[in-house]
């Protein structure tokens, strides 16, 4: 159909003064994301119950890939590798490790996806976006909670007691989580316009595995790499210090431990910030 | 702070990429090429300077043809897109209806996408536990509300997509062209849903092609055309222009065919017809073969539904014949209109219905409805009022 109206009376563009910017203004945004807290919970329940429907054995497949990691790292890296484990359980070694790690990999994994995965919602309906990355973080968070079960069940299977370095976790908890937000963020918002990091990430993260110290410990590292690598991989010092503080009963690496504070730091608050400028085109692409 | 319910545009534009996205990795890497030696990406403009000034509790209807960007304008004001340039404010809660199935997932059960969906608009898990009982109601899944929304027939999901925007109380509601897919029962009770809506005070901004439900919800239309906002105004002015624009190109009769239209007139008794006057319709046919048929005339104000139709039984020769119809009080009130015609036999058409001439009607304009309740009113109906003290 076509309407015999003359020609439109606008060309060009509108004057440059009009043009809109986004001001990231923190603090609003920080609150309106506050607001939206109750949203993040139920886009991870969602997940959760869409995930779990019509499968047999439901929520145990929130423990089985790190169990599977830990039984196969014990059969194969244990004797191939010949891992100092200081007198400590191998399995337990290694699953101390997974949790982080695993608690991680799906953060960025399904957060990677998490804006496209949405575009339905994303393209109809308002909300402020980064809830998204954060409900399939508490997503994974849940997942790993109920993985850190089994872990109760190995330091009684193997009648180990945990050392009192567990007051360190929470710190610990601290930069793994600011870390592994900062990292969904950016990878969520970006895999919006290049839709080739969906392809790139998993395997990305099968080698970050390995150069993440879970199947072996941080002093196969030489030390004068130690304090990049932990910049680059805040998860490094992180999962070496879970070690320290509950199995050995030693101080974590305090030097290393601080970088890897500072670098999670700047993932969270950069992550954010990246975030909310990349967010205005996200329907425009969709 | 604007009063809740107040929707501010202004001078708004908006502008998607116009260049094809290519898939394959030369065609990426010939644009590079292209980028890195300066020749930057095409654009389109979608929306061009469109200011709206909407206060709480108006209801306005956006309309226009496929591509004007009303949907592109109905996503702004949602904040789901952002303007290339311009300011938008929308003060308070915004339920929008933007594609029926929206917020609605279909792994989980009906009773689950409500608490979802109400989240996602804002409100707390005890306010949409409230309503719950009205939203299941309303959508008619009441049996069906612990079943996964998947098995749902499409009817039901966009009941209840309906049922959870409309009873979530927004102070704005913003309804994209859904009403299509309900049956005709549905779709009276989302049209009477939208109007108790306005009457608790909400903003309704909706968009359709369906021109008769524009103007029986709204008050104010606004036309936009090829992304520029051509008429803004009272809901029966703008349709008014809105409507010729389209059918000065749809008035040419068809050259090919058994029967072709010479001739299509409508005249009262001193040419232009008159509310309520005599006034009579006059086709000339011209016809190669000789077969009965049955000649259909019909008054519309668009390109909707016919006013009325009136229909005959024709037989006629070779050669042209002038077919005239007398009526005896032309039921239209002032404005333009449209006569439509066609011949039909048993077997299929003789000549395609479709609109032959426009005509103007001189006569007093219809009397206007209580607020919120306009319908579709088109016909003038004669009629004398007596108020007696008893």
């Amino acid at each position: 159909m076509r309407v015999s109206v003359s020609s439109a009376t606008i060309e060009g563009g509108p004057p440059p003064e009009l043009i809109y910017r986004r001001l990231v203004r923190p603090w609003a945004m920080l609150r309106e994301l506050w607001e939206s807290r109750e949203l993040v919970l139920v886009l991870a329940e969602r997940e959760f119950r869409a995930r779990y429907k019509q499968t047999k054995l439901g929520f145990a497949w929130s423990i089985l890939t790190p169990i599977l990691l830990m039984v196969v790292f014990s059969l194969f890296f244990q004797r191939a590798a010949d891992v100092d484990t200081q007198g400590v359980p191998y399995a337990l070694y290694t699953y101390v490790a997974l949790l982080p790690w695993t608690f991680f990999n799906d953060s960025v994994s399904k957060g990677a996806t998490s804006i496209t995965m949405n575009l339905s919602l994303v393209n109809k309906v308002y909300c402020p976006r980064e809830v998204f990355p954060l409900s399939t973080v508490a997503t994974a968070a849940f997942d790993t909670l109920i993985a850190t079960g089994v872990l109760g069940l190995l330091f009684i299977g193997y009648t180990f007691m945990p050392e009192g370095g567990i007051v360190w976790v929470p710190a610990l908890l601290a930069i793994q989580l600011a870390f592994t937000i900062g990292a969904t963020l950016v990878l969520s918002a970006i895999v919006v316009y290049f839709r080739d990091l969906r392809q790139v990430t998993p395997m990305a993260l099968q080698l970050a595995l390995f150069a993440t110290p879970v199947a072996y410990g941080l002093d196969v590292i030489p030390k004068g790499w130690q304090p990049i690598y932990s910049a680059l991989n805040p998860l490094v010092p992180v999962i070496d210090s879970y070690r320290q503080t509950i199995l050995f009963g030693e101080a974590p690496p305090g030097g290393l431990l601080a970088l890897a504070a500072v670098s999670a730091a700047l993932w969270l608050v950069g992550g954010f910030l990246l975030f909310k400028r990349l967010e205005t085109g996200f329907a425009d692409v969709a | 702070m604007l009063p809740e319910g107040t929707i501010r545009a202004e001078h708004v534009w908006k502008r998607f990429r116009a260049d094809p996205l290519p898939l394959q990795l030369r065609a990426q890497l010939k644009q590079i090429k292209r980028f890195a030696t300066g020749r930057r990406r095409q654009w389109r403009w979608v929306l061009r300077d469109v200011g709206l000034d909407i206060q709480p509790g108006e209801s306005v209807g956006l309309v226009g043809i496929n591509g004007s960007g009303k949907s592109t304008l109905l996503k702004i004001l949602t904040k789901v897109m952002y303007p290339y340039a311009g300011r938008v404010e929308v003060a308070g809660r915004v339920g929008a209806l933007i594609e029926v199935r929206a917020g609605i997932h279909p792994e989980l059960s009906g009773r689950e996408n409500i608490h979802l969906y109400g989240t996602l608009l804002g409100l707390s898990r005890r306010q949409v536990s409230e309503r719950f009982d009205q939203i299941v109601e309303f959508a008619q899944v009441e049996t069906a509300v612990d079943r996964q929304v998947k098995f749902y027939s499409s009817g039901m999901q966009m009941r209840l997509g309906f049922a959870v925007a409309a009873f979530l109380e927004p102070a704005v509601l913003l309804v994209d062209e859904v009403l299509a897919v309900g049956d005709a029962t549905f779709q009276q009770r989302c049209i009477d849903r939208m109007r108790d809506v306005l009457h608790q005070g909400t903003t309704l901004v909706f968009v359709s092609h369906d021109l008769a439900t524009v103007e029986g919800i709204c008050e104010r239309a606004a036309w936009l055309h090829n992304g520029v906002l051509r008429e803004d105004g009272p809901v029966r002015q703008v349709l008014t222009s809105y409507r010729q624009a389209l059918e000065q190109v749809e008035e040419m009769s068809p050259t090919t065919g058994p029967i072709q239209l010479v001739k299509a007139v409508i005249e009262g008794p001193d040419g232009t017809p008159r509310t309520q006057e005599p006034a009579s319709i006059r086709l000339v046919l011209r016809k190669g073969t000789s077969t009965p048929g049955r000649v259909s005339i019909g008054v519309s104000e668009g390109p909707a539904a016919p006013i009325f139709l009136l229909d005959h039984h024709i037989d006629v020769g070779q050669g042209e014949v002038e077919v005239r119809c007398d009526i005896d009080a032309l039921p239209l009130p002032r404005g333009r209109f449209f006569l439509w015609a066609g011949v039909f036999e048993r077997g299929g058409e003789l000549l395609r219905w479709h609109p032959a001439a426009h005509f103007d009607v001189i006569g007093p304009d219809l009397d206007v409805g209580p607020p919120g309740i306009i319908r579709l009113s088109p016909v003038h109906v004669g009629a004398k009022w007596q108020v007696e003290e008893l």
